[in-house]
């Protein structure tokens, strides 16, 4: 049975995706797929492709009087006077086949070919959360040659309803989490593939896929260290094969130097400096992992399953282990110590929701620890359940606007607790 | 087998083929607007909406005259007067100028009588600055037109 659940699982999860993004929409819960963060992820495609213009300004001028509304981020860079556009283009790059599609099928109806209208709109809705079920094939392809279907299916019901990883598939699908998502899948199954055969295909594959993770949030750059940690024992004899996929995936980078360049005048900038501050001196550890308002483990304490699944011994955990450890100590002292901590609003913390792939291998092999023990398995799924119904229930809260965006404090937590009024 | 495949195939396809004779010309397109916020009512009852810097909307293809109240509500950055392009199915058709930001203007355009095959035409509107963190443009008041006998 649950052999024939998982060969169904991409359409199942296709399935229910597509159900909760029209119920969104047709709800109105949210005013449109292209909103907040999405904006700036999304707004090359139209600058690239209808206005012809990289530097943003006409954009700019044609919908909002040649400037860009706060919400946006994007600031004038002060020495250049130039547009920069804090989110990288990785987004724009994965979403531009379904923005090119929405562009003709305008053109057909005569709806306003502006880049905003009704089928752009959901065509970027759409190629998120296509990209969260991408994210999840590749899961299902990576754990199926290590657990058998039953783990797998829990793990990937557990990892894409347990936590906020179906909110970023749907209401907020242009967000780049569901795309980063993806791409640490890929990155995991390739990495997987490639040590054990290095075909041209694989590392090719491998290097396209290390340059999208960086073009989509350049701070997922920690996460390439899996390639080589993976099998550290192995690098020396691919030297040379790991340095031609650096290579590839550098040049595969360049568009962004280059929008930066003509920008900034500079190669490399960080434009968050711009928005915020770091002070890594005093990172806000425990609200990050644990507190009210974005924890982690408090919104989504099915990742504590995570978390065991780091001591248990299984050979895909072990291949996993150092580069988890590094990349979630790094991921958590970056987001502690930036003065938006919470990440603006969100639903739980979004900025672990890219890492969930990681997170997902090391819940198989808790799950994988616990088939193995049969008194356990019963008390542990109804405790899975609920977690999970919990993580469901809180995130329609969400969605209703009876949950905080931001701020949660636990006298509101408990007053709200499973309320829809 | 091969059958239940082909069968399966030709429904895709005549239900693409169908999808896309809708999609020529959808009746809810009358209903779409983009750039508009939602109405509003000045004191004197006079109802509007305010545009971003990007406006659209649709009017039946028989209009031959539409008359639209504009009011820019704010100056321009520089002083002079705020510019609102208009545009029928891509063609640029008039320019104009709101010199008071206090005062409606009320210009009564002729729509070309251009054929087309589609019930409604969209008309979109450009305006030359925007205010503020709503991105406002102008007020755009009840449109009133004319259509052919």
């Amino acid at each position: 049975m649950p052999e024939r659940i998982l060969r169904r699982f991409g359409l199942l999860a296709t399935i229910v995706t597509l159900t909760a993004y029209v119920l969104v929409h047709a709800a109105a819960l949210i005013d449109a797929p292209i909103h907040s963060d999405g904006y700036s992820y999304y707004v090359y495609l139209p600058a690239w492709f209808l206005h012809h213009d990289p530097s943003l300004q006409a954009v700019a001028d044609d919908c909002c009087g040649g400037t860009f509304p706060a919400f946006t981020s994007i600031v004038r860079w002060p020495a250049t006077g130039r547009w920069i556009n804090p989110h990288p283009i990785g987004v724009a790059l994965a979403t531009a086949p379904l923005f090119l599609s929405a562009h003709l099928l305008t053109r057909w109806s005569n709806l306003p070919p502006d880049g905003f209208s009704l089928y752009y709109q959901h065509a970027a809705g759409l190629a998120g959360a296509a990209a969260c079920l991408v994210g999840l094939l590749y899961l299902r392809s990576l754990l199926s040659r290590y657990f058998n279907a039953s783990v797998v299916l829990a793990t990937l019901t557990t990892i894409v309803l347990g936590t906020n990883l179906f909110h970023y598939a749907t209401y907020d699908s242009t967000f780049s989490h569901a795309f980063s998502f993806a791409l640490l899948a890929a990155l995991l199954d390739l990495t997987d593939r490639w040590w054990r055969e290095p075909a041209w295909p694989a590392s090719l594959a491998l290097s396209i896929v290390a340059a999208l993770i960086v073009l989509t949030r350049h701070s997922n750059l920690m996460f390439l260290c899996i390639v080589p940690l993976w099998n550290p024992a192995g690098l020396w004899n691919r030297r040379w094969l790991l340095l031609a996929m650096c290579a590839v995936a550098a040049l595969c980078c360049i568009p962004q130097l280059v929008i930066y360049k003509q920008a900034t005048g500079r190669w490399l900038v960080s434009v968050y400096g711009q928005l915020g501050q770091f002070d890594f001196a005093r990172p806000r550890l425990w609200s990050v992992l644990f507190g009210v308002a974005k924890g982690l483990f408090f919104w989504s304490p099915v990742l504590l399953l995570s978390a065991a699944g780091f001591f248990v011994d299984h050979p895909l955990a072990r291949r996993l282990r150092a580069a988890a450890a590094l990349t979630f100590v790094l991921n958590t002292w970056l987001i502690a110590s930036w003065s938006d901590w919470q990440f603006g609003a969100s639903f739980g913390h979004r900025g672990y929701t890219d890492g969930l792939p990681i997170a997902a291998v090391f819940m198989a092999a808790t799950f994988d620890w616990i088939r193995r023990r049969p008194r356990l398995v019963a008390p542990a799924a109804a405790c899975v359940t609920v977690l999970v119904a919990l993580s469901c229930v809180q995130m329609v809260q969400y969605w209703l606007r009876i949950l905080p965006m931001a701020n949660t404090t636990w006298p509101q937590y408990r007053d709200l607790f499973l309320r829809f009024r | 087998m091969r059958r239940i495949r082909v069968a399966i195939l030709t429904a895709i396809l005549i239900a693409m083929a169908a999808a896309g004779w809708y999609l020529h010309d959808p009746p809810w397109i009358a209903g779409i607007t983009s750039g508009l916020r939602s109405w509003e009512e000045d004191p004197p009852g006079t109802r509007f909406r305010w545009t971003a810097g990007h406006a659209t909307f649709y009017i039946p293809s028989d209009v031959v005259e539409l008359t639209l109240p504009l009011r820019g509500a704010f100056p321009s950055p520089n002083g002079g007067a705020v510019l609102v392009r208009m545009s029928v199915d891509d063609r640029w058709l008039a320019d104009f100028e709101l010199h008071d930001p206090a005062a409606w203007v009320r210009p009564t355009i002729p729509i070309p009588d251009r054929p087309t095959s589609r019930r409604y035409r969209r008309v979109e509107l450009r305006i030359s600055r925007t205010v503020g963190q709503y991105n406002l443009g102008v007020q755009v008041g009840e449109l009133e037109f004319r259509r052919a006998q």
